[in-house]
């Protein structure tokens, strides 16, 4: 068994903390955008506020399951034929008239990137 | 009491009033209100009646119509342009008879092949026997291309893109799906007719026929019960619907 000098390991394991202790005070995506140039450490979207009153849904539940909504209610339109006006991706543009500034930025922030306006046109 | 002071004729009259207000509220609030739920029935057999004596060879309304309303891509390839409706000239081989034009389309068959090979079950009959594609699902695999007798499924080969001219109603499709007529299904759950039909009417030939072949009492169902029509290839059993007059 090969037995490594008890100063060298220390050595690498201090090394390994210190690196370890510097990604947890300035992480890299902050190191990427320059700093604290936006001030906080807040890097959530900023989305545009929607025009409307209140959506078709609780927001809390929207945030969570927009995507099952709307592939629901596609679902259903397009397979059994039957159509609700307030359940359509169209009458989302109502009220969220930038999908920049709404869907997208969130989309972007989260990492996903669904394919619907590929294919579907949104309203601006 | 003022109540005591009204006369017999007033207290009529607050009366009537009275019930014409319950009467009208609800048709007011009907006026006012777009449809918010529309569902298909499947009481329904949509169908196509097209009378060639009245289409012409050299008429191409109803092919641009279709082309304009659901964004149907033209790509400068004739082997992989997208058709949804073509006209088809049939010719006599002994020439006893005159060439006839005719315009062909989905024919939204009874029992469809191109449903029966899908793999994906993209490819499905709605409760009123539209015959649709869910591109969705779709994996363009082509086998309902080569099962249809008609050739009226073509494959998306290239990208498309959303020009000034599109119509924002229809989405446009992304490369390598399969798609075909849909009887304008968008239009019909609107409650309006196929933009084919429409153009054909608006060019004032009136070839094209469309309704509910379910009900006994539409144009359509008339039309088939008093003039002799035909389908094509009826001795395949896929029982089409849409149906020539003057074949």
């Amino acid at each position: 068994m090969v037995s490594y000098p008890f100063s060298f390991v220390r050595f690498w394991l201090f090394v390994l903390s210190l690196a370890a202790g510097l990604l947890w005070v300035v992480p890299p995506a902050a190191l990427a955008e320059g700093g604290h140039a936006h001030g906080g450490r807040s890097h959530h979207p900023q989305l545009e506020l929607p025009q409307g009153k209140e959506c078709v849904k609780p927001v809390e539940w929207m945030r969570r399951n927009h995507m099952d909504f709307l592939k629901q209610s596609r679902e259903m339109a397009v397979r059994e034929g039957v159509r609700v006006r307030s359940d359509s991706l169209k009458n989302c543009a109502t009220c969220h008239v930038s999908r920049a500034k709404f869907c997208d930025r969130c989309h972007a922030y989260t990492g996903v990137s669904p394919n619907c306006f590929e294919c579907h046109h949104y309203p601006q | 009491m003022t109540m005591a002071t009204l006369d017999r004729r007033s207290v009529l009259g607050l009366g009537g009033a009275m019930a014409a207000g319950v009467v009208l509220a609800p048709g007011v609030s009907l006026l006012a209100a777009p449809v918010e739920r529309t569902e298909a029935s499947g009481d329904r057999r949509w169908a196509m009646l097209i009378d060639l004596s009245r289409c012409t060879a050299d008429c191409t309304a109803c092919l641009s119509a279709c082309r304009k309303e659901n964004n149907v891509p033209l790509f400068g390839e004739p082997s992989r342009d997208v058709h949804w409706i073509r006209k088809v000239e049939i010719r006599d081989r002994d020439r006893r008879r005159p060439a006839v034009n005719l315009p062909v389309l989905c024919n939204h068959c009874e029992h469809p092949p191109c449903v029966h090979v899908c793999p994906t079950e993209a490819s499905f009959v709605r409760k009123d026997g539209i015959v649709l594609v869910d591109e969705h699902r779709c994996i363009g695999c082509r086998y309902c291309m080569i099962a249809c007798p008609y050739k009226a499924r073509s494959l998306v080969y290239h990208e498309t893109r959303r020009g000034l001219e599109s119509n924002p109603g229809v989405p446009i499709r992304s490369k390598g799906v399969v798609e075909k007529c849909t009887f304008c299904v968008h239009r019909l759950d609107e409650g309006r007719e196929p933009a084919c039909v429409e153009a054909c009417k608006a060019g004032g030939k009136s070839a094209m026929l469309f309704g509910d072949l379910n009900d006994p009492d539409s144009d359509i169902a008339k039309r088939v019960r008093s003039v002799a029509t035909k389908t094509i290839r009826p001795d395949l059993g896929l029982k089409p619907r849409v149906h020539y007059q003057g074949l």
